[in-house]
């Protein structure tokens, strides 16, 4: 599912009475209209903070972001013609300032390994060991922190794609890289997440 | 076909079942250890898919994107006051706006003690240590009436606008002929008004 098709999980569709729509606060804002910029602002704010916080895991940093993303978009309302869905511009945008951010504190945005691939560095699955399944039982608390977790850069793909539903050719894009890359990073990125939510578990069990 | 030839073609055959060939689907289902991996990744990437979104941003976030948004002039409308400010006028000609701002808070905040129940003045506990005029007390109790989740976001406003103002007229006093001096002023000025404009606005029925 491409993140357009995600549209339906922002707010936007949730405006009701004699609030604006969007697409009236859409040409509202473009004239200056104050309470139209706060309504995108409402519609928009939990899905851009979200994305900003599952990439960061730090409240002030996303805050800074979620902020640095509404005002890039609100510089830009007057270009937008509606050829793609509003929630989609205003996501790429909020993706674009965050992988930005990330590459100015220096943060890779795609690993290392995608580059100098070596075996040591790829998460395995440890033939011959006793496997704990996990299939079925996977607790979204356990992942969230196994997600925080991960280094930035197979986070950057895992969130891109499993969390918020972009299609490996619109990673690549963004991020730079070939969608091989992506596909890649974002298996790794599996294989690290598992270990670490095994590793959680088996603690957790030795702490009983 | 082993279990290491599978997991290097994993990456590619995990989210589309129809890149699989009869081999991968056969050592599925021969290796229980390899089929333990699918359907943990399988099931990692579907968890993902329901994270929680309802995480919020503090109100902070809208405050400082509505107060770049005024000064960039993005929000327009009757907040033309401020053009005063675009003329090359002495400081402390523009510093009656504070007050004014102030009035209109007052007017309002009369207007709503007359027809809000009384309870909402009571027990209001505000950090005056750092916002020194009555009228800015006033602004926050209006605040703290109207809006409390705007409270802190408000304080922290009144307490770095006041500080900016501070700064700038000591710079101002220091060099009254440095115009650079006086504009900074004029901006404090300005700042401190917008935020009570805003207060003003949010108190509106």
């Amino acid at each position: 599912m491409s993140a357009a098709g995600k549209g339906d999980l922002t707010d936007a569709k949730k405006s009701k009475g004699n609030k604006l729509t969007e697409t009236e606060a859409i040409e509202r804002a473009k004239q200056g209209d104050a309470e139209a910029f706060e309504t995108l602002y409402t519609l928009h704010k939990r899905r851009v903070y979200s994305l900003c916080l599952r990439m960061t895991a730090n409240t002030a940093a996303a805050e800074d972001l979620t902020q640095e993303a509404f005002l890039q978009l609100f510089r830009k309302i007057g270009t937008f013609r509606g050829e793609s869905a509003f929630s989609t511009w205003l996501h790429r945008m909020a993706v674009n300032v965050v992988l930005m951010q990330l590459r100015k504190k220096g943060l890779s945005v795609v690993p290392l390994e995608e580059t100098i691939e070596t075996e040591e560095e790829t998460p395995r699955k440890e033939l011959g060991a006793a496997d704990a399944k996990l299939a079925g039982s996977v607790d979204r608390l356990q992942l969230q922190r196994a997600i925080d977790a991960l280094p930035p850069g197979y986070k950057s793909i895992f969130v891109l794609h499993d969390v918020e539903g972009y299609e490996h050719n619109e990673i690549a894009e963004m991020v730079g890289c070939s969608i091989g890359n992506s596909k890649s990073q974002l298996h790794k990125a599996r294989l690290k997440l598992r270990e670490l939510i095994k590793t959680a578990k088996a603690q957790k069990a030795s702490n009983r | 076909m082993t279990c290491t030839e599978f997991e290097r073609a994993l990456a590619d055959i995990i989210d589309d079942e129809s890149c699989r060939t009869v081999e991968h689907h056969q050592h599925i289902e021969t290796c229980s250890s390899c089929e333990s991996l699918v359907n943990d990744l399988n099931a990692i990437s579907e968890e993902a898919r329901f994270l929680e979104r309802e995480a919020e941003p503090s109100a902070r976030v809208w405050n400082s994107i509505e107060m770049a948004l005024r000064q960039e002039g993005l929000i327009r409308g009757r907040r033309r006051v401020f053009t005063i400010f675009e003329q090359k006028r002495h400081w402390w000609r523009a510093a009656w706006l504070v007050p004014v701002a102030a009035t209109l808070l007052v007017i309002f905040g009369v207007r709503y003690e007359l027809t809000a129940p009384k309870e909402a003045s009571k027990n209001i506990s505000l950090a005056a240590n750092d916002v020194t005029s009555d009228d800015d007390q006033q602004l926050l109790q209006t605040v703290q009436r109207r809006s409390p989740a705007m409270l802190a976001s408000y304080e922290d406003n009144l307490r770095n606008v006041n500080s900016y103002i501070r700064d700038a007229e000591e710079s101002a006093k220091s060099n009254p002929n440095d115009e650079e001096a006086q504009r900074i002023l004029m901006n404090a000025y300005e700042q401190k008004a917008m935020v009570y404009e805003m207060a003003v606005d949010r108190s509106l029925p």
